[in-house]
């Protein structure tokens, strides 16, 4: 088995994923554009609402901006810049976006890090135990609490979780506390309300995907073959099914990673108020501040890119079966 | 003109109903640039998006239910055997009655009256500090629930039912509309990039990576923080970005019908693109297109209800998003307020995906989850 065609896969893919950057800016760049104010018209609106004389200033930002330039000049110095890792400056926080970010993406990391961790873990268990007794009673139950898991809007149920835990019993704090260290055991703590927040809507779809990916296999004819032989159930389910089971799971988990995960996110770091990006970004919309709420969606879907790039190549590596022409 | 000459024309356009399709199509478009055009609204921008879906709707999906009873005499009887997709079904004819006839009786949800503020659910009271001006104290004052504000009222004593009432109409609409366009959008676009392959394919689907690249609700607020919040444009933005996974599924499966006998007869017989693509291949994955919507409602409403809940929404419709933002910011007071639209936008959202489970098992008993 040559791995000729691994490398021109990962080129191709690596190719696309450039495309796919390329669409992404342009998209951004054409959006903001087109938009009935331009970033400088928000800029110069903050400054004359402080009492500042805009018409001083207004070449200034328009040489900022490059916003006297033609529009193909300006696109390539939006993308150079981005490029060059200039992101541009957040007036509201008086920093540059790239230093507000590095300050904040870490909230947003253990959030999404636990949050994730917890429902792969138990969302698989409950799927696996719910196919394996399929039609049982813990299956009904599971399928039913996986119904409502997957119905329930997380920022509703952060809300309510609030009401309950923090409000009316005094166990939680209802706020965010940025001044706990991040490894203590006091911001586990308090990360615990979020984490459930964001964690449930994804338990149930995980115990949804494993079990119907579990049944799928439960069906096929090596696992009748592996009964016959007479291997223990254990092994059967464990390296027979799951095993077979759980690739297809590991690309909907990613997949879900962008698209359902960050703006989960999102919202859960608003209703707790954690300082993530979320939170900056939401910040910067009242703030009007551009900067901070463009690169804010370019980075996650950026990062959505990468982690979609690295499914699809460690896919290929781990499962000899595929073939990419 | 004759008979003959009408139906030789709509031959053209491939057949009568596409005629129809295409001349009310134009005269949608003619009443949007007249509107645009002379001053003085002929509808509203949410009105143009109900009279092109409601077009769409009645040639898609009206007339051919209507044509084939039997059929869905068929599929209902299969429907009805899953309890939960007949009391989600149930439940959302409710919500659709609620959203059309509660408003008439029920006061302006956005009345402020601070005599009646903090008022509690009936059947529950609340104790409440009241400042008494002449004695200078605080008087710990008991408030009963009234019938006159069933679901109580929040910190500026609007009432809550009438906020909840305006917000199923609100969630309905977007979910409604929104849904449709970007189904309607998505079907195409997938359909168009499975039958013409090449070129038109790669295009078709590199655009779609992009698209799907974005997180879908980061990409909203980024659109709307841009252009700004209306009704109208949250939908059509709503619908313009929620088609990629539609284009995907609906993409898969004709490219397994294209290769069918009854496409190579089709094409043997001289049928254009157009006309294979409207009158074979779109009536083929039209119970595929009926799951994906029905399970894509919930999305679309839940996305609107983020939007309003962080301020992102329409400032001048009351919708649930901002009725559970309201709630959130006196969570240690009027908790009821926080509670009531949650648990609305909860069972609507149980609602449609009871249903479109239902609906799937219906049309393809292999498939279920």
């Amino acid at each position: 088995m040559g791995k000729a065609w691994l490398r021109d896969y990962i080129i191709r893919r690596l190719f696309y994923a450039v495309i796919i950057a390329w669409g992404i800016l342009t998209i951004t760049f054409i959006l903001v554009r087109v938009g009935p104010t331009s970033p400088a018209d928000k800029y110069l609106a903050n400054l004359a609402a402080r009492g500042e004389e805009p018409a001083q200033v207004i070449a200034a930002i328009e040489a900022r901006y490059g916003l006297d330039k033609p529009i193909h000049e300006q696109y390539f110095s939006y993308i150079g810049n981005l490029v060059r890792g200039d992101w541009g400056w957040s007036f509201s926080t008086s920093m540059p976006v790239v230093k507000l970010i590095e300050t904040h993406w870490i909230y947003s990391f253990q959030l999404i890090l636990f949050s994730t961790i917890l429902a792969a873990l138990i969302g698989i268990l409950i799927g696996m135990y719910s196919a394996v007794r399929q039609y049982s009673k813990t299956d009904y139950i599971a399928t039913f609490f996986s119904f409502i898991g997957i119905s329930i809007p997380n920022f509703w149920l952060g809300v309510m979780l609030i009401l309950l835990f923090s409000v009316k019993l005094g166990l939680f704090k209802t706020y965010y506390d940025t001044g706990i260290p991040l490894l203590s055991l006091a911001n586990l703590k308090q990360l615990i309300l979020p984490v459930i927040t964001l964690s449930t809507g994804m338990m149930a779809g995980y115990t949804r995907y494993t079990r119907s990916a579990m049944l799928d296999n439960l069906r096929k004819d090596f696992v009748r073959t592996a009964r016959a032989k007479g291997l223990p159930e254990r092994v059967v389910i464990g390296k027979h099914v799951f095993r077979n089971a759980v690739l297809p799971l590991v690309t909907i988990i990613m997949f879900d990673l962008g698209s359902i995960v960050f703006g989960g996110a999102y919202l859960t770091e608003i209703v707790f108020g954690i300082p993530g990006l979320g939170r900056i970004s939401f910040n910067a919309i009242f703030a009007d501040d551009y900067a901070v709420v463009v690169a804010v969606t370019l980075i996650s879907a950026f990062l959505i890119l990468l982690i979609n790039l690295a499914t699809d190549i460690a896919y290929a590596y781990l499962d000899p079966r595929i073939r990419y022409d | 003109m004759t008979k003959k000459g009408i139906k030789r024309i709509a031959g053209k356009f491939g057949g009568i109903k596409n005629l129809i399709l295409i001349l009310l199509a134009a005269l949608w478009l003619l009443t949007l640039l007249v509107d645009t055009l002379v001053a003085g609204r002929i509808f509203t921008p949410l009105g143009y998006l109900y009279l092109a879906l409601g077009i769409v709707f009645l040639i898609y999906v009206a007339w051919p239910l209507y044509t084939s009873r039997r059929l869905v005499g068929y599929y209902w009887q299969r429907v009805k055997v899953n309890r939960l997709a007949v009391v989600g079904l149930v439940f959302i004819l409710f919500l659709i009655l609620l959203a059309l006839i509660g408003p008439l009786f029920t006061p302006d949800p956005t009345a402020a009256n601070f005599e009646e503020k903090n008022t509690p659910p009936v059947g529950l009271s609340i104790e409440e500090s009241i400042y008494n001006a002449e004695t200078g104290q605080f008087v710990t004052k008991v408030v009963n629930g009234t019938w006159g504000h069933p679901l109580g009222t929040d910190n500026k004593g609007r009432d809550l039912l009438a906020m909840i009432i305006s917000g199923a109409g609100v969630s309905l609409q977007v979910g409604l509309l929104a849904t449709g366009i970007a189904v309607a959008l998505g079907t195409f676009i997938g359909v168009a990039s499975a039958y013409l392959g090449g070129k038109v394919d790669n295009i078709l689907m590199r655009f779609t990576d992009i698209m799907m690249t974005f997180p879908f609700f980061l990409l909203l607020v980024f659109i709307v923080f841009i252009f700004g919040p209306s009704l109208a444009f949250i939908v059509l933005v709503i619908g313009l970005t929620g088609w990629t996974g539609v284009a995907r599924l609906i993409r898969s499966e004709t490219l397994s019908l294209r290769t069918r006998e009854f496409i190579s007869a089709a094409k043997a017989l001289g049928a254009s693109d157009g006309r294979i693509i409207l009158a074979h291949l779109i009536p083929n994955v039209v119970s595929l297109i009926v799951v994906i919507a029905t399970l894509s409602i919930p999305g679309v409403i839940l996305a609107e209800a983020a939007l309003s809940f962080i301020g992102l929404g329409d400032p001048a419709v009351t919708s649930w998003g901002m009725v559970l933002r309201a709630g959130q910011q006196s969570l240690d007071t009027t908790w009821w307020v926080a509670v009531a639209p949650g648990v609305m936008l909860f069972f609507t959202v149980l609602a449609f995906n009871f249903v479109g489970d239902g609906l799937r098992d219906a049309f393809d008993p292999r498939s279920s989850v």
